[in-house]
């Protein structure tokens, strides 16, 4: 962070009245809110006839309770850092793409903290994606879960850590040493008053590599271990809005489409546990309201951007994808065939925990139920 | 070295100047019909007088206007990873690609009309290597629904040298031999040996090229500053102890191994890509009469390695190399499907490609293409009269 980004950020908190204080106390909230971003995946391979094999649980399981917008768009800039901060800001962002700069609007986490006077660690941001930086959770917490994945991997590979090769224990440790030593390295935003990781977090992080590692899924990808992290933190913290981020499908970039389909299909999985441990958490339970989003789709199949590969084509292809509401807001299931758009997840969520996010250009979605 | 008279570059949009200038700056590295239409499109542009031009170009120019763009002059060459960035990421920026796009198909269109030859006939063939678990129904069952099945009497496999020499022979010999006949390959398994003309570019065999650029990659930090000048570096790389022999000399080659690693899309990585990206650009810039894609089986992506995508796989990991015949099949089925729809936007293939898919250990083959090129005989005869009667 430069200069310019501290004056920024000393500037939204002032604009924003951010408690100084970075404790895990504060008030809480009544109303939990939790939003999965999926990073790109076009309708053809998930919410289509041909699409539907890789999303069981989200068509099967969870679509007959959820409030589903056929029709989600994006209309600012299809890369995942801009897409991200205007999804938490209510406003199009066009800032840096590789998240040097804050978004230049509040976020939900602003708004949540300065008008609810939320503590850091009542908001937390658990990301996959690599493209992330501390700046898109500015103000709350946030954990770069697949950074953290590659950066121990790799300096195993690469011979920078005494431990020789990829087993699950010898990992294990490299990841805790560098969660441990190198948190702030890798991007992490945890509040505290030294760089000494609170020991509440450390546990609960800790706790969440032993069962990436350990436990009986045998998991092994970075969406994995984000859910470990973001489900430890849901049991031990109990945030009042959680943020996570599946993103394994982003190989598609390379051409591997099998992988795509793959990184779909376990994102699917993922989300549906998600929803399944907040209705078994009695700080969650029928109070919490989930949203899944996809950040865009991907380039139409012949385009000149390589289809699938990539991103950045102003299509429907790319644009336009789907987003399914769950729990509180979602009293009355529908599907909404009115297009929606990506800056009005913000201005919804902070309608459902009696914020307004003032900036915001979005609207309240259409049959989403701000109060019982 | 081609170069561009000032008074012109005044009348270009800024945007157009950096792409333009890099073009020219290596111009003994582009392909024949780049060198061509770069040619033709400035040439058209020179003698377009100066109210026409002035009306073509001022959609570009009034967005222009409104964007915050990169600090770009008539001297800038080439356009960094950042400067991309910062123009992707303007409000107006899908507006600005439009009307670029229809720019450049306003000119096009009128070199087209201007064209004294019509292009020549194309061939491209795709193959799925053997091994792959094939269920009864055809392989492709969208494309099937648009050309015809020809049963081959034997596996395709086993008549792959016939065709490649039937292609080659039957390519035409005006053009340059980098325009004739290209392979792209996944590994080293096409049985060439003895057949001259090919320009043959294989995923395998460039394994020390992609290693170099890998190591580099690797060390790419999280910014664009790192990833500008490790660009940089890759792009002064001298490749000449990496090549295969028969490459060492020939620069343009190099250049394109370069450009197609540089330019993302898995081509480093992994073989599928490689050839299903090479057989895109390679169309794009140099349109070669006959295009050959070679698929191949990928190994399984391994436990905790392949979240490092920029390494290599076997490196410290403890679980042995396995193929994965069932995830390749999924990747190769699409990327083949790719390598045709990619034809299907070059005015130079569209409507005039015979297209050819097989699987090397079954016995029948997809064709697709133009009516009177799939009239009758058997698939060599059909393929090489294709190219034949173009001339």
């Amino acid at each position: 962070m430069d200069r310019r980004d501290l004056l920024r950020l000393a500037l939204a908190a002032a604009l924003e009245k951010i408690p100084a204080a970075a404790s895990l106390a504060g008030s809480a909230s009544p109303n939990k809110l939790v939003l999965i971003t999926l990073a790109g995946v076009r309708r053809a391979e998930t919410f289509s006839a041909r699409g539907l094999e890789n999303i069981p649980r989200l068509h099967g399981d969870l679509l007959p309770l959820a409030l589903f917008y056929e029709n989600c768009v994006n209309e600012g800039v299809t890369s995942h850092f801009n897409t991200i901060s205007s999804i938490l800001t209510g406003v199009w962002q066009h800032v840096d793409d590789w998240g040097r700069d804050l978004p230049r609007n509040p976020t939900l986490i602003n708004y949540l903290r300065s008008q609810l006077g939320l503590a850091a660690a009542r908001t937390f941001v658990v990301s996959s994606n690599k493209a992330l930086t501390a700046n898109i959770g500015a103000g709350g917490t946030v954990i770069l879960a697949k950074q953290l994945l590659i950066e121990a991997v790799e300096r195993i590979i690469l011979g920078w850590s005494d431990k020789p090769r990829l087993d699950r224990e010898l990992l294990l440790e490299e990841l805790t040493h560098v969660m441990q030593q190198d948190y702030e390295r890798i991007g992490w935003e945890v509040p505290g008053p030294s760089t000494t990781m609170e020991p509440k977090l450390k546990q609960t992080f800790l706790t969440a590599l032993a069962n990436f590692m350990r436990g009986p899924e045998n998991a092994t990808s970075g969406d994995e271990l984000t859910l470990m992290v973001a489900s430890e933190v849901l049991r031990r913290v109990e945030p009042d809005f959680l943020m996570v981020n599946f993103s394994d499908m982003e190989i598609a970039h390379s051409g591997v489409y099998s992988a795509y389909l793959a990184g779909i299909r376990r994102a699917d999985t993922l989300c549906h546990r998600l929803w399944s441990l907040l209705q078994s958490l009695p700080a969650y339970a029928g109070r919490t309201t989930l949203i899944i989003v996809p950040e865009f789709g991907r380039d139409p199949d012949g385009s000149t951007t390589n289809g699938f590969f990539n991103h950045r084509t102003d299509s429907e292809e790319t644009r336009v994808t789907w987003m399914m509401v769950l729990g509180q807001a979602a009293a009355k299931p529908a599907v909404v065939s009115e297009p929606v758009r990506h800056v009005d997840i913000a201005p919804s969520l902070g309608a459902l925990a009696g914020v307004k996010c003032q900036q915001s250009i979005g609207r309240v979605l259409p049959g989403f139920r701000v109060r019982a | 070295m081609m170069t561009i008279d000032k008074e012109l570059l005044k009348r270009l949009p800024k945007t157009f100047v950096p792409a333009l200038n890099e073009q020219l700056a290596k111009w003994d590295l582009l392909f024949p019909c780049e060198q061509r239409l770069i040619r033709g499109q400035l040439d058209y542009l020179r003698a377009l007088p100066a109210k026409e031009c002035q009306e073509l170009l001022q959609p570009v120019f009034l967005l222009e206007a409104r964007m915050q763009l990169p600090a770009w002059d008539a001297a800038s060459t080439g356009i960094t990873v950042s400067q991309t960035s910062a123009l992707v990421r303007s409000p107006l920026y899908p507006q600005w690609r439009i009307e670029v796009e229809t720019v450049f198909a306003r000119i096009n269109e009128a070199l087209e009309g201007r064209a004294e030859s019509r292009p020549l006939n194309k061939v491209l063939v795709c193959v799925l290597p053997a091994g792959l678990p094939l269920g009864p129904g055809p392989i492709w069952p969208d494309l099937a629904r648009r050309g015809r099945t020809v049963d081959l009497g034997r596996d395709f496999g086993s008549l792959q040298s016939e065709l490649l020499r039937a292609l080659a022979a039957g390519a035409s010999a005006e053009p340059e031999p980098v325009e004739r006949t290209w392979a792209l390959e996944s590994a080293v398994n096409r049985p060439d040996s003895g057949v001259e003309g090919w320009t043959t570019l294989c995923f395998e065999a460039l394994a020390p090229v992609r290693r170099a650029f890998l190591s580099r990659l690797n060390l790419i930090r999280k910014d664009l500053r790192s990833l500008d000048q490790t660009y940089a570096a890759l792009a002064e790389l001298d490749l000449t102890p990496f090549l295969d022999p028969r490459m060492k000399g020939d620069a343009r080659m190099s250049a394109f191994i370069r450009e197609l690693f540089l330019s993302g899309n898995g081509a480093v990585l992994f073989g599928n890509s490689f050839v299903q990206w090479g057989a895109s650009e390679a169309m794009r810039r140099a349109q070669p009469q006959v295009v050959y894609c070679a698929f191949g089986i990928r190994p399984k992506l391994k436990p905790f390695s392949s979240v490092v995508l920029f390494e290599d796989q076997g490196r410290a990991n403890p679980v042995p190399d396995e193929d994965d015949p069932a995830a390749s099949l999924v990747d190769a089925r699409r990327l083949a499907e790719y390598v045709m729809l990619a034809a299907a936007r070059l005015p130079s293939y569209r409507d005039r490609t015979l297209c050819i898919f097989a699987a090397a250990d079954q016995s029948s083959a997809l064709v697709i293409g133009p009516r009177e090129a799939q009239a009758g005989g058997d698939l060599l005869s059909s393929a090489a009269g294709w190219l034949q009667s173009s001339k």
